[in-house]
């Protein structure tokens, strides 16, 4: 039997679950501050557009990402059936990790915004490379990672396995493509289409196959059955290799890019439904013998909450990308609404998850309350169909607002229809929906307080005579 | 669980290569095969497929970013007050200088330097890049200027005596100015007016003393500096503070070094715009403005003017953005065409200072770091004394949309090559027969 070193591993999952609420708190700051309030707390250092990065920022980075990490540092070891390969180096990356993160995703109210979406970190803040030492430790990390499959016992590689090779692979690119190598391009649009291909890279190759590998890990692991179709799952796996890379112009359709990109990233994002419904199918057919099993555990729940979001998320995303459907939702806060489903509904939920199944194994201790974790549920399901829906009825509706002035035949009519329903019309009728989503995010925040609560007690107040089975 | 069939014992073997087996040698090169062609197709490839992606849209484009913007430099005229004074940075053999006589206006010069002249009428305009410059008539000249001078005040009386009694009302100043070779490599003149636009000439003009300088490109017109006069400056004392002041009769400039000195204070325009697309990324505003005019109707007409509707952004009016912010969310309006149809400096400083009381049901957020507190008064100001850090996100935004092509053939004067209002309304018309 071999002992898994899970240090390195809770280096990197306790200190996501922290940021985890400072990130989200600061959402919700955010929502009452710019939105429902706007700009009741003024000034430099407070206004909606130097604080919403350090949302974003701490969201992606300090919580899901690191999360994700931590708990490939946990499935990883236990698929290949040996230890991390080093610790040692899984320490030192961690330390290069937090540091360049903490510092990088907090320096925004002073001004510190690279001007890319997603890419925000600053390359230097004083003599510190925030920006290098994250792509370092991410170096050090796959090179870990990639040395514990290289010494592994079990020859067969688990689809979980396959997704995190692709992370490590697309990963390092996009990281690079996105932070460094833009720089070096023309300026204009050659940077704005490396840009678009890095953010939608960032969510399509690094946590999309983050998120399944942990859904493909943890849910067999938590309802103790073998995954449905091995198969299916590599049919998921080389589609989302083919087609996803094609598909970051879709941000920018009716944009100045060339129109024939427009149209390749419009037929790659319909063809996104392979990868999708292989991927939600199996999941589901793997609970299908069990549904009993969805009702006594609040992990499985998320796990397959996360797995209807996740269908969601990817009818939307295609139907977003032909070019009728995406007038009226772009750029309106459908958008907000569609990037939340994806990072939250979705790949928080299966994080969620695999956290409320690590901790306890790794502590060797059972969870300290499901009750709690039930509450937990609950309440991060409905704040998110509050979140969630309140932004896209509010974001449809002001689409289909901005659409109406082109209502007409001729120029004057449209700038009639403007003067009819001028754009802060279509403002103030968002409020409301605005308020909705704020709610919702109250919700959400509270639920997940309970969730560290309930974590911080398995590890420190649990006794550990209770040894789980 | 997979993880526990295939279990295989046995000891490490001291080569990685040798456990990779062909599963994930096969993961690992479809992986990097697959996402290679995608990245060739959609990053590489594009940049050599659509030149508009690093061709200028125009040589008024090229020249505003790389001659007029570096040789434009502004400054707060004092601490006191929000405006600012003008000074063009003319360098011989550089910068491309016009010397046209108007109504109000009459040049003199010794007979070397009378070709430079366009005289009112002439079929021509002259552009020299010899370093010459305007100024009030001295010595010789003077006297001849004096019998102009009264010339046209007789020729005046003669007209206004036959004129009707509306005409008679409008005072003109009149001005007899010598044109003189100040003989030197560099220096400033001042100008008056400002703004957002360059002088500019695409027909009937003629370069005079042979070839064009260097950093001009060969066709299509030419930005120009017309009729400079020297940037000549008095230096006081207000309390214990040294100022300065523009005065005709003080001394000129010594050398770029002083004018950017932090005593005159003065930038060039190339360093506010940059600086103005570093605030621009630093305060967030990309995530609330778009800065592309998409090529939908209701974009178009929402950038539009009350007439002309604003053409939609083309790749080419990007060229000269270390950082573009297409973005993804309108919260507040498009900003693509904002130089066009917001150029006022004062709404924007009324509208920075507090966006909520200048504009009912704005939502956007209060810029005063981009003030100062006006030193002269005491208790709370209403509204601060504008800093360099409103100086250059104005400059930056004065750049969307006045860009394009140059102004005698601007989209918001009806000249729009790609005729958007034809297709919008024809677009319109069509999809109603259609359904």
């Amino acid at each position: 039997m071999v002992t898994y070193d899970d240090r390195a591993a809770q280096l990197f999952i306790y200190p996501a679950l922290l940021f985890m609420i400072t990130g989200m708190f600061v959402g919700v700051f955010i929502s009452f501050n710019a939105f429902i309030f706007p700009d009741y707390f003024s000034g430099e250092y407070l206004h909606f557009g130097r604080v919403r990065p350090v949302h974003v920022s701490s969201v992606t980075l300090l919580w899901l990402l690191s999360v994700n990490v931590g708990l490939m540092m946990y499935f990883i070891p236990r698929l290949c059936g040996v230890s991390l390969w080093s610790p040692s180096l899984a320490f030192c990356a961690g330390g290069f990790w937090w540091f360049s993160l903490i510092v990088g995703s907090h320096s925004f109210p002073w001004g510190t915004n690279w001007g890319w979406e997603y890419a925000e970190l600053p390359m230097w803040i004083s003599r510190i490379p925030i920006k290098g030492l994250f792509a370092l430790s991410w170096i050090l990390i796959i090179f870990n990672f990639f040395m514990t499959i290289a010494h592994r016992r079990f020859e067969k590689l688990y689809v979980s396995l396959w997704y995190s090779m692709g992370t490590f692979i697309w990963t390092t690119f996009t990281i690079f493509v996105g932070n460094f190598a833009l720089n070096w391009l023309p300026e204009g649009m050659s940077r704005v289409n490396a840009s678009w291909f890095y953010i939608h890279n960032l969510v399509g190759l690094v946590y999309t196959p983050m998120g399944l590998a942990t859904a493909y890990y943890f849910l067999p692991k938590l309802a103790n059955t073998p995954i449905y179709s091995h198969r299916l799952s590599m049919i998921g796996f080389w589609s989302i290799a083919f087609i996803y890379a094609w598909i970051g112009t879709h941000h920018q359709i009716h944009g100045p890019l060339s129109q024939w990109l427009q149209t390749t990233s419009i037929v790659f994002s319909i063809w996104l439904f392979i990868p999708v419904w292989t991927v939600v199918y199996n999941l589901f057919a793997t609970l299908q013998k069990d549904w009993t099993k969805y009702l006594e555990s609040a992990p499985i729940r998320f796990l397959m909450m996360g797995n209807v979001f996740y269908l969601i998320t990817c009818i939307q995303g295609p139907l977003m990308a032909l070019r009728n459907v995406n007038e009226i939702t772009s750029k309106t806060d459908w958008v907000i609404g569609h990037s939340h489903i994806a990072l939250y509904g979705t790949f928080t939920f299966f994080a969620i998850a695999g956290v409320y199944q690590a901790v306890p194994v790794m502590v060797k201790k059972p969870l300290w309350s499901n009750k709690l974790a039930d509450w937990h549920f609950a309440l991060n399901l409905w704040g998110s169909l509050l979140f969630l829906f309140s932004l896209w009825i509010g974001g449809f509706l002001q689409g289909l607002a901005w659409a109406n002035w082109a209502e007409g035949a001729s120029y004057a009519e449209f700038k009639e229809n403007l003067i009819r329903i001028p754009f802060l019309q279509t403002l103030a009728d968002m409020r409301d929906w605005w308020i909705v989503r704020g709610i919702g995010g109250v919700v959400i925040l509270f639920g997940n307080i309970l969730f560290v609560i309930n974590i911080w007690n398995t590890v420190f107040l649990q006794p550990a005579a209770k040894r789980i089975v | 669980m997979k993880e526990t069939s295939g279990k295989e014992e046995g000891e490490h073997p001291p080569a990685v290569m040798g456990k990779l087996n062909r599963s994930a040698i096969l993961v690992i090169v479809g992986i990097i095969l697959l996402f290679s062609i995608a990245v060739m197709a959609v990053l590489v490839a594009p940049g050599f497929a659509d030149s508009t992606w690093t061709t200028p849209s125009s040589s008024y484009q090229v020249q505003m970013y790389e001659i007029a913007d570096p040789q434009t430099y502004m400054s707060s005229v004092s601490r006191e007050t929000d405006k600012l004074q003008y000074v063009h940075h003319l360098k011989q053999d550089v910068t491309l200088l016009g010397f046209k006589e108007s109504k109000d206006l009459q040049i003199i010069a010794g007979a070397e330097l009378e070709k430079y002249i366009t005289r009112d009428g002439d079929p021509e305009l002259k552009l020299t890049s010899r370093l010459l410059m305007l100024r009030d008539p001295e010595g010789s000249l003077r006297a001849e200027a004096e019998r102009l001078q009264k010339k046209w005040q007789q020729e005046k009386q003669e007209r206004e005596a036959r004129a009707s009694k509306e005409e008679k009302l409008k005072p003109i100043q009149h001005q007899v100015l010598e044109l003189y070779d100040p003989g030197v490599q560099e220096a400033f003149s001042i100008d008056l007016l400002g703004g957002i636009f360059q002088d500019w000439v695409d027909k009937e003009f003629k370069i005079l003393d042979g070839s064009l300088p260097q950093r001009y490109p060969l066709e299509g017109g030419f930005v120009y500096v017309l009729n400079p006069r020297e940037f000549r400056i008095t230096l006081t004392r207000e309390g214990d503070e040294e100022c300065w002041r523009y005065d005709a009769g003080g001394r000129p400039v010594k050398d770029l070094a002083e004018l950017k000195s932090p005593l005159l204070g003065f930038h060039s325009r190339q360093e506010l715009i940059s600086l103005g697309e570093e605030i621009y990324a630093i305060e967030g505003c990309w995530y609330c403005h778009t800065d592309q005019t998409r090529t939908l109707i209701g974009d178009v007409v929402l950038n539009g003017t009350d007439v002309y509707p604003a053409p939609p952004s083309s790749a080419n009016e990007f060229i000269y953005q270390k950082v573009t912010f297409p973005g993804t969310r309108r919260i507040g309006p498009d900003l693509s065409r904002e130089g066009v149809n917001r150029p006022s400096r004062e709404w924007h400083q009324a509208h920075f200072w507090s966006p909520k009381t200048a504009v009912v049901g704005s939502i956007m957020p209060a810029f005063q770091h981009f003030f100062d507190q006006d030193p002269r008064r005491k208790g709370k100001p209403s509204m601060g004394i504008p800093n360099i850090r409103f100086e250059a996100i104005y400059q930056y935004m004065m750049t969307k949309g006045t860009r394009i092509t140059p102004p005698t053939q601007a989209w918001w004067l009806g000249q729009d090559s790609i005729k958007t209002k034809e297709r919008i309304e024809g677009q319109r018309l069509g999809l109603r027969r259609g359904s």
